[in-house]
Parts: C-alpha cells; sequence; structure tokens
C-alpha cells in the first residue's frame, strides 16, 4: 500500500472517532461536561465587534447547539477557525477587521488573554499571484501575475505594479520557450519569444528581471510560475541573488517556485525529462532548499491546472491531494521528517462556478491535516493545507465577454468562502490575451470590494461556513474524494497512476463532457447558449505581442553569453552530469551550472544523461 | 462504404494547451473521422512530416500560447514545400486568435480559424463536408509523399471493398535487404515505447539505416479512430523513419483488412526495418500469419496475473522473441521464471529479455535490440 491507502484509513478513522467521541460525549456523563464546560468556555471568550452602521456582532460565529454530543461533533469533526481539523479554517481571524478595543471594557473579553489582537497569519501570501487575505489600508492589492517580452520589460512592470507597496510580492510568468527548457535561440522558436511570458535564458537575464528588488529583504517574495525545468531556474535565481547581495543572501529568500512536476504529466505539460528523472531534480531542490532556505517555497503542489484543463472539482481535490502525499512520501524517503517539509509545502487551487467550489477547499484542508497528522506523523504547523486560490479562467468567454467580471466576483466569494490564505482573480479579458492593466484593475479591485468593502468577510469569522447545504455539499465531495484516492491505489499509488494514464483521461473525459454540455445547452453559459445577443462582435484587443527586434535583441544576448562563458560551462557541466550519475543530491552542481550556462545547455546535457519526456496522449 | 476521413491534429511548439484539441478529437472519433494525433508542443517540421507520410486531407492545429501567425504560415510554407499544398490548414485557439489574425493567416493560405463559442457539433460537420469529399491528388514528388499515397491507395480500396479479401499471397521482392519485425502483446505492456527505443538505437547503431513503422490502433463505434502512438513516439518523428498508423477498421485480431497489402508494399520499399505494431491483443490473438515478418515479438506486462494464465497465451507458442517489459515492478521476477518455465515445452527456439523501455538507455531493450539486428 502506497501512504495514499493510509490516508484513506487515516480519513475513515478519523471520521469514525469522532462518532464515536460523540457517543461517548452522550453517555459519558464526564466526558459529556467536559465537553459542555469547553464550549462555554469558547463561547464565553467570543469578543464583540461593531460595524460601520452600529450592529454588535461577534467575531467568532458558532452553531446553535448546545447538547454534547453535538458539541462534539462539531468541534472533533470540523473544528474552530485555526484548530484541528481546519474544517473552518486554517487561521483564526483571517480576513477579519483588526480588533479595536472597545471604549468600555466588557467584562468576559478579559479572561480572553489573548494580547495581540487582529493578528493576521497570513500563511501564504508568497505564493500570492495577487492579493493578500488581509484588508490593507494604503495599499491596492496589485500583486498580478505578470511576464511580458524581455526581462527589463517584465521588470518595468513589476516596479509600476509594486510602486505603492511596502512589501513587494512579485509572481512571474515566463514565456513558452522557458517553460520547456529550450533555448531562445533554438530552431523554430524565434516567435514565441516572450510571448504569454518573460523570456529567460540566463542568469543574466534573471539579474535583469529582477532588478531595483531587495532580494531577501523580508519585504520582498518572488513567486516564480515554473515547473518543468523549476531546479534549473531556481538554481539561477539563487546565482542571481548571490551575485547582487552575496553568499549570506540565500537563507533569507522568499518566496515560491511552482516546481510541481506531477500535475505537470497530469495536466500543464510542460514536462522536459522522464517523470522519474523530473521527480529526482525536484526532489533534490525541495530537500536543499529545505535545509538551506528556511523561507523558501520549492513547491506549489497545484490543481489549478487539473481544474482547467477541465476535470470536476472532485478530480481537482484528489489529483492534487494524492500528489500532495506522494511528495510527502518521497520527502519523508530522504529521511525529513513531517515538521522539516510539512510547512514549506503548499497548495494552488482554482475555483469555478459549479457548486462542490462551496466547499472543496474546506475539505482539502481537512484530508491534508488528517493525513499530515496520521500518516506522517506532523506537528500542527505541518497539517495545514495553505492555499493560493486563482478564480478559473476556463469559465470565462469570449461572447460578451464583461460578464466575466461577474463569473469572477461569484468564483472570488467561493474562494472566500473556503477561507483561502490568497487570491488571484482573473482579468475579464482573459479569454484573448495577456490581461491589459484596465481589466487587471478591474480584478484587483473585486478582492477589495469584497474584502474590504463589503461586510460579508470583515467582521465575523465563520460567517457563511456551516449552513446544512454546505455541510451536505462537504460530505458528498469527501466521500468522492476518498473514493479518487481507492482508484488511485488501486493502481499502485500516484506513480502507478499517472503511468497508466488513469488522471489525464479522467480530466479528458470531464473536459469532454464539459463542452458537449455547453453546446447541448444542459450546462448554461450566459450570452452563449442562453441570452444570446446575436448581433455582437468580437472585440478587438490591443495584444500584448513582443516585436521581432526584442526577440533578436534576446538570441543575441544569449549567444554572447554562451561565447563569453564556452569554457566554463563546458566544465560545469561535466561536472553536473557526474554527480546526476550518482545518487547524491546535484542541486549544488545544478547552482554552479547556472552561473555560466543557458537554461537550454543544462537542459540539452541533462537529457542526454536521463532522457527525454516522453508525452502520452 | 467510403473511407473515412482521415486527418492530423497537434498542438504548437512550446505550447500545451491540449484541453481544447482532446475534446475535439473525441467528438471527431464518435463522429466517424479518424484522427492522427501529433499531440503538444511539435515542430512545424514534425507536423507537415506526419501529415505527408500519414497522407491526411488536413491538418488542425490548437494553438493559444500566440505566435500563431507565424506557426500557421510555417506549416502551410512547408507543405508547399513538399508540394503537398493539397493538404489543408486549420484550426483555432479560442479568443487567442482575432479576427484581424484570422484574415492575415487566410491570406497566407490557411483554410479555416474556429473561434471561441463554436459548437463541437460544428466543427465535426464542417470538417466532415470539407474533408470528406475525395479530392484529386497529386501523386507526390517526395518519396514519402509517393508511398504515403500508395498506402492510402490500399486502405481506401479496401475501405470500399473494391478488393476480394483474400489471404495474402504476397512474396517478398528485394529479399535479403529489409528485416521486418513484428512486435504484440496485450495492452498496457508498453510495446509502443518500447518500438520507439528500439528506433532511437537502430537510428544511433545504422547511421544510414531507414526504418519504417506501421503501427495500429483501434477503431471506436462510430468508425472513427484516435491514433495516437506518434505523440508518444518522440525518437520516431525523424526524416529516416517513415511512420503510418493504421486504424483496424472494424477487424479484430490486431490488425486492419489493409495491413498485408501495406506491409507488402513497405517491405519492397527500400527500408533496412520494417516494424509493425499491433493494437493490445487478447490471449487467443495471433496476429502475425504473414509470411513477409522476420521476427516476431510478444510485449509482455509482468501483471499478467495468475501463472494459469500464461497456457492460454498463442502467442507465446509462436513468437520469437518474448519481452517481460516494466522489469522493474515487483512482480517482474516471478513473471520472467514463470515465463520462462512456460517457453521450455517449446520446440522452437525462444528467446526470453527482460526490458525497462521506459528507462533511458535500458540494458534490456539494448540486448533486444542487438537480436532483432543479428543477421540471420
Ligand atoms: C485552460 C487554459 C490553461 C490550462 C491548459 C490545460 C490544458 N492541458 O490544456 C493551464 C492552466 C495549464 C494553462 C496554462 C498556461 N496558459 Co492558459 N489558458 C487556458 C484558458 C483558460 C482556456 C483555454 C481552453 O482550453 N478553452 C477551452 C476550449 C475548448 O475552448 P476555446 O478556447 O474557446 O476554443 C474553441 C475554438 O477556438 C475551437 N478550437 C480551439 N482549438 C481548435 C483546434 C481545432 C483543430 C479546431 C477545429 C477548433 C479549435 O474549439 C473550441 C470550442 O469552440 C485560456 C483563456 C480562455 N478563457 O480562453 C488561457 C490562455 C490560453 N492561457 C494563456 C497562457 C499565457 C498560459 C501560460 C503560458 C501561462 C504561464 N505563463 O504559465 C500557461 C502555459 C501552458 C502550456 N503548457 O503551454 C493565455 C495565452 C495568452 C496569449 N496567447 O496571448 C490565455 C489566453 C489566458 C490569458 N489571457 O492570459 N492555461
Amino acid at each position: 500500500m502506497s501512504k495514499l491507502g493510509h490516508v484513506v484509513e487515516a480519513v475513515e478513522n478519523y471520521n469514525r472517532f469522532v462518532e464515536d467521541e460523540v457517543k461517548r460525549a452522550r453517555s459519558d456523563k464526564k466526558f459529556g461536561r467536559q465537553m459542555l464546560e469547553r464550549w462555554d468556555e469558547i463561547k464565553r471568550n467570543i469578543k464583540i465587534g461593531t460595524a460601520p452602521t452600529g450592529l454588535k456582532l461577534p467575531r467568532l460565529a458558532l452553531p446553535e447547539i448546545d447538547e454534547a454530543g453535538d458539541i462534539t461533533r462539531y468541534l472533533l469533526g470540523e473544528g474552530l477557525p485555526g484548530e484541528f481539523p481546519y474544517l473552518s479554517g486554517a487561521y483564526r481571524e483571517m480576513y477579519l477587521e483588526p480588533w479595536q478595543e472597545p471604549k468600555i471594557e466588557l467584562g468576559s473579553f478579559e479572561k480572553n488573554g489573548r494580547k495581540k489582537n487582529g493578528q493576521n497569519k497570513n500563511g501564504h501570501a508568497e505564493n500570492g499571484a495577487s492579493g493578500l487575505t488581509k484588508p490593507k489600508q494604503a495599499e491596492e492589492p496589485t500583486r498580478l501575475f505578470s511576464g511580458l517580452m524581455l526581462a527589463e520589460d517584465t521588470n518595468k512592470r513589476f516596479h509600476f505594479l509594486s510602486a505603492h507597496q511596502r512589501s513587494k510580492r512579485l509572481s512571474t510568468a515566463f514565456d513558452g520557450v522557458t517553460l520547456y527548457g529550450i533555448d531562445s535561440d533554438a530552431d523554430g522558436v524565434l516567435g514565441k519569444i516572450g510571448e504569454g511570458g518573460v523570456a529567460v535564458d540566463t542568469v543574466e537575464d534573471m539579474m535583469r528581471l529582477y532588478d531595483g528588488f531587495e532580494l531577501g529583504s523580508p519585504n520582498f517574495s518572488a513567486s516564480m510560475t515554473i515547473s518543468g525545468p523549476a531546479p534549473i531556474i531556481m538554481a539561477m535565481y539563487i546565482a542571481a541573488a548571490k551575485r547582487r547581495f552575496g553568499p549570506e543572501v540565500v537563507p533569507n529568500l522568499r518566496g515560491t517556485i511552482q516546481a510541481d512536476i506531477f500535475k505537470e504529466v497530469q495536466a500543464q505539460n510542460e514536462t522536459i525529462f522522464p517523470t522519474e528523472a523530473s521527480l529526482r531534480f525536484l526532489g533534490d531542490m525541495m530537500e536543499w532548499t529545505t535545509r538551506h532556505m528556511p523561507r523558501w517555497y520549492p513547491v506549489s503542489i497545484s490543481g489549478y491546472h487539473i481544474g482547467e484543463a477541465g476535470s470536476t472539482p472532485v478530480q481537482q481535490a484528489a489529483y492534487t491531494l494524492s500528489n500532495g502525499f506522494a511528495y510527502a512520501e518521497m520527502m519523508a524517503k530522504r529521511g525529513l521528517s513531517a515538521d522539516e517539509f510539512g510547512p514549506r509545502l503548499s497548495f494552488f487551487l482554482d475555483c469555478g462556478l459549479d457548486v462542490e467550489y462551496i466547499a472543496l477547499t474546506r475539505v482539502s484542508r481537512r484530508i491534508w491535516a488528517i493525513g499530515m497528522r496520521d500518516v506522517f506523523g506532523a506537528g500542527p504547523k505541518a497539517q495545514l493545507f495553505k492555499v493560493h486560490t486563482q478564480t478559473s479562467g476556463r469559465s470565462l468567454i469570449a461572447a460578451e465577454f464583461r460578464n466575466n467580471l461577474t463569473r469572477t466576483a461569484a468564483e472570488l466569494m467561493l474562494a472566500y468562502m473556503n477561507g483561502t490564505n490568497s487570491s488571484h482573480s482573473n482579468s475579464a479579458d482573459e479569454p484573448f490575451t495577456t490581461p491589459s492593466e484596465e481589466w487587471i484593475r478591474l480584478s484587483a479591485h473585486s478582492q477589495a470590494i469584497l474584502l474590504e468593502e463589503s461586510g460579508i468577510f470583515k467582521h465575523v469569522m465563520n460567517m457563511l461556513s456551516g449552513s446544512p447545504g454546505m455541510k451536505a455539499v462537504e460530505r458528498a465531495v469527501e466521500a468522492a474524494i476518498l473514493e479518487e484516492f481507492r482508484q488511485i491505489e488501486s493502481l499502485g499509488g500516484v506513480m502507478g497512476a499517472v503511468e497508466n494514464r488513469y488522471q489525464r483521461s479522467q480530466i479528458q473525459n470531464a473536459a469532454h463532457r464539459y463542452e458537449e454540455q455547453i453546446y447541448n445547452g444542459t450546462r448554461p453559459m450566459i450570452a452563449l447558449n442562453k441570452y444570446r445577443n446575436e448581433h455582437e462582435e468580437m472585440p478587438e484587443f490591443e495584444l500584448a505581442r513582443t516585436p521581432r527586434a526584442k526577440q533578436q535583441l534576446q538570441v543575441h544576448r544569449l549567444q554572447q553569453f554562451k561565447k563569453k562563458n564556452a569554457k566554463k560551462a563546458e566544465q560545469a557541466l561535466e561536472k553536473l552530469i557526474g554527480v546526476v550519475e550518482t545518487d547524491e543530491n546535484c542541486f549544488p552542481a545544478l547552482m554552479e551550472a547556472a552561473e555560466v550556462c543557458s537554461l537550454g545547455q543544462i537542459v540539452t546535457r541533462l537529457q542526454e544523461v536521463v532522457g527525454r519526456f516522453r508525452p502520452m496522449v | 462504404m467510403s473511407a473515412p476521413v482521415r486527418i492530423l491534429t497537434a498542438v504548437p511548439i512550446c505550447d500545451g494547451h491540449d484541453s481544447a484539441i482532446n475534446t475535439i478529437n473525441l467528438e471527431f472519433i464518435r463522429h466517424g473521422i479518424e484522427v492522427v494525433y501529433l499531440g503538444f508542443h511539435r515542430y512545424a517540421g514534425d507536423i507537415v512530416r506526419a501529415a505527408i507520410q500519414e497522407d491526411v486531407g488536413a491538418i488542425g492545429i490548437s494553438s493559444y500560447n500566440g505566435g500563431h501567425v507565424e506557426f500557421f504560415a510555417e506549416v502551410v510554407r512547408q507543405l508547399k514545400k513538399y508540394n503537398a499544398a493539397d493538404i489543408k490548414v486549420f484550426g483555432g485557439g479560442g479568443g487567442t486568435i482575432t479576427h484581424d489574425d484570422q484574415r492575415i493567416m487566410q491570406r497566407n493560405g490557411v483554410d479555416k480559424i474556429f473561434f471561441a463559442g463554436t459548437s463541437l457539433g460544428d466543427m465535426t460537420q464542417w470538417v466532415r463536408q470539407r474533408y470528406g469529399t475525395a479530392r484529386k491528388r497529386s501523386l507526390g514528388k517526395s518519396p514519402d509523399m509517393k508511398l504515403a499515397r500508395k498506402l492510402t491507395e490500399i486502405e481506401d480500396s479496401y475501405a470500399q471493398r473494391k478488393r476480394p479479401r483474400k489471404k495474402s499471397a504476397a512474396k517478398r521482392h528485394s529479399l535479403g535487404k529489409t528485416r521486418v519485425l513484428g512486435f504484440t502483446g496485450p495492452g498496457g505492456a508498453g510495446k509502443t515505447t518500447l518500438i520507439d527505443e528500439i528506433v532511437l538505437r537502430l537510428l544511433q547503431r545504422e547511421p544510414k539505416a531507414s526504418v519504417a513503422i506501421l503501427s495500429h490502433d483501434p477503431s471506436v463505434v462510430g468508425a472513427g479512430a484516435l491514433l495516437g502512438d506518434r505523440a508518444t513516439m518522440i525518437n520516431s518523428q525523424d526524416d529516416r523513419v517513415f511512420m503510418r498508423s493504421m486504424a483496424t477498421r472494424g477487424q479484430a485480431g490486431g490488425l486492419s483488412p489493409a495491413t498485408e497489402d501495406c506491409l507488402a508494399l513497405l517491405a519492397q520499399s527500400d527500408f533496412d526495418y520494417v516494424i509493425i505494431e499491433t493494437v493490445g491483443t487478447g490471449q487467443e490473438a495471433m496476429p502475425f500469419q504473414s509470411k513477409l515478418i522476420d521476427q516476431t515479438v510478444l510485449v509482455m506486462n509482468p501483471d499478467y496475473g495468475a501463472r494459469l494464465q500464461l497456457q492460454k497465451i498463442v502467442m507465446l507458442d509462436l513468437a520469437d522473441i518474448v519481452v517481460v517489459n516494466k522489469s522493474d515492478l515487483d512482480r517482474a521476477k516471478t513473471a520472467a521464471n514463470e515465463i520462462e518455465r512456460r517457453l521450455e515445452g517449446s520446440k522452437r527456439e525462444q528467446r526470453l529479455i527482460s526490458t525497462v523501455a521506459k528507462r533511458h538507455r535500458d540494458r534490456g531493450v539494448d540486448k533486444l535490440c542487438d537480436l532483432l539486428m543479428e543477421k540471420k
């Protein structure tokens, strides 16, 4: 049995445990009384806040129950926000307005004992492509995914976007050429350079990309959306940081690199080495950063791409969680403890409009916590499912595209109902091109409107959780996820299922059904198959395209770099493959190679040793 | 009955957006279209080579990561270069291809762009109508194209039932040079990967050698077929390799009604190796009756179940070489032993080899390649 099988058992056992405890609370007087007392104490400690209208509201909402069994089921089965199994939330206050000490002291609050009011443990801003969960005063939450043309162009965009921000959190999109580990001077890629993201070939590009930013400062973090060549890009980032700030900077680097290779094989299709070799390079990097870069998130376990490739919400959660457990198993095998690697794992989910999304993240958080605690022996910090949520790009369509604002806002609301740690809202022009500033601004504002302007999330934790409908969805979703786990387990665990094309074929069938439903009308898409405006014309956008001259400049720079470093590059590559042939950790050698080699040079040489990825249909 | 519409689909280089094309492929094959799918992240040159060898009526490209104007133009340019301009180019890319782009692309010779919001039904119907009617085609100049078009003639004549379904009397013309190798085995055993690894080695070991591959995939209900082996066979997308994907078109047993004649044609052409791969076969299957085949290889998955199952596998008596692939699996040792015992009873000389085809530079595959290259 792989660890996934044990996770299934652990969740089943936990659910049984909860029900047993419920019975015990009802039959064992003493235990029942303890639960009631605890409930009373929780209630006593709830602070009362005031809405702008003057209405007084409790900052924590609880179900209206007073019987010991029900209380037990709630406290153990769901947990208060910030308490195991974290169904209600990973942290306590999350989106709440900072606590203001009331002028007249209320007796009951003194017992609370909490000194730091209004703390907001933003577990995961680093991973964030955009808005923080915490409503900030003087800042606009415009931390958006960007990458365009050459490094200096993206750098300019970064400075523009973060000009008014105290803490600068940049999220980097790479062009397809980089995502596939190919050099810009390779045959057949001219025309693709700088499209859809920034072109990065060398450590020098990396330096230009983050020029003027204080890497290693607590107020700076970089997020890099790249997976296939992630270990190499990571090595380049470290090399660039060292060149500018010296080797001391390394332990202080903050940020996230996506790096999740399972979802590449399953959904995003940017794998460049055979799966096992890719996992080895990833594991080497994860192990190294976990030991030497305590503030770095070396993998963002992503359901987003699975969802966008057309999976059902349950498939998305099931494959993402199982991939996560497979990484945990991999790190454990390398001798790291769950408390070492657990806190460095983070997640990235998609949020669309299907009903499952009301509770998908909540359930995921619960399953992750139980699995990490009971199968991997993780302590509290390593049990947390820290998640960045992006609204669904696929749900955004070309027909009357302004409707996409509404779709995104609704999805964002669902994401907040799930207590996401950070979020990115897509722009309404998503179907057409790299978002333009006009629409980026609107989508960023939708976050602020929901969290800051509206009263939905800022007064009461748990505001929209725990309704009977939501609970029904939670139960159905959890059961369905466990069923998917069993399927995967029966195929030999995640790796076996991957080799059997299991996840891919499931996703493809779901995607086909989705499109079929749109065109047979059973899945309403407003302005497409319902309330359609027959006279609508396709809008024309100004598209972000990289001028040929810039593409040629990139090629020229790369060739200069290669000429300059030719000798050293050869030595570094020889050394690298020497290590790769052993089972030593090759990340240190990769960092050396990244100083003098281009991305493509490293990839090509590694492929000679480990082979190329063999795509699956 | 007329021959099914045959098209090739692919996603351009540096682009992994395959969700749309996967959906469209599924829709097409359910409506009687044969789709040769080349996969994502493909160079224009690979697409054109494949389209010519497969002799498809049209190429459908799904592009999302930008650069579509250039990419489509490059495909059209290369088709012209090889005198294959009768192969049409169409495609889509959701909202990323604008109306302005489309106008330029059509001026560059692209047949049709499907915009976001087009129903699957409309696309399928359009493709069937536009590419379904028999075209007048040049016979082609390059050897690849000539051969490809002859293969189409053979396939189509069977589809139109012009040819009697006779047992083949084909004889080998050019004796000696060409070696014909047959690969078969159950689904999931890794035949395709194994063949691709063999091709890689053949090309490396014999720098002048040329290889032809005849690969089979099942037709589905509705008579279409997804011919996806090319997507996986990365090493076989090479100028020295001629690959043809065939659908079984209703015939059971692992091959197509036209296979024998196609194989005869390939065996007479100037290849050093001709490799034929059946679809995943059942226990009773014995697909290689042909006299044209020099050596047969049965590829097994170690997870065949209980030992008793082995008795029922007919090919174990017939194959020249039995390969236990995926020999990194736990069960592989036992499997190899059980199969060895099963082969002991045989009167013929049979070889047993264990491989891990998915592993780069696998020694087992090296050994298999040695055996296949041994001149008898
Ligand atoms: C799904 C998706 C993804 C998924 C892809 C999963 C997968 N395996 O396919 C994920 C999340 C992995 C992804 C990643 C990226 N994506 Co993306 N993605 C999309 C998205 C949301 C939908 C595309 C889609 O599949 N739609 C469903 C199909 C069925 O419908 P359709 O697109 O409307 O197409 C219709 C017709 O055009 C036609 N059609 C399409 N192709 C063909 C082909 C033929 C032959 C025919 C007959 C018809 C046809 O069929 C459809 C039915 O009517 C679009 C935005 C959007 N809303 O459109 C961005 C989008 C395409 N992505 C984009 C980008 C930039 C990326 C990334 C490069 C981001 C990055 N830097 O990391 C990566 C690259 C991934 C890669 N490997 O290449 C950009 C492209 C920008 C541009 N060209 O200027 C877009 C437009 C989003 C944006 N505005 O930024 N993406």
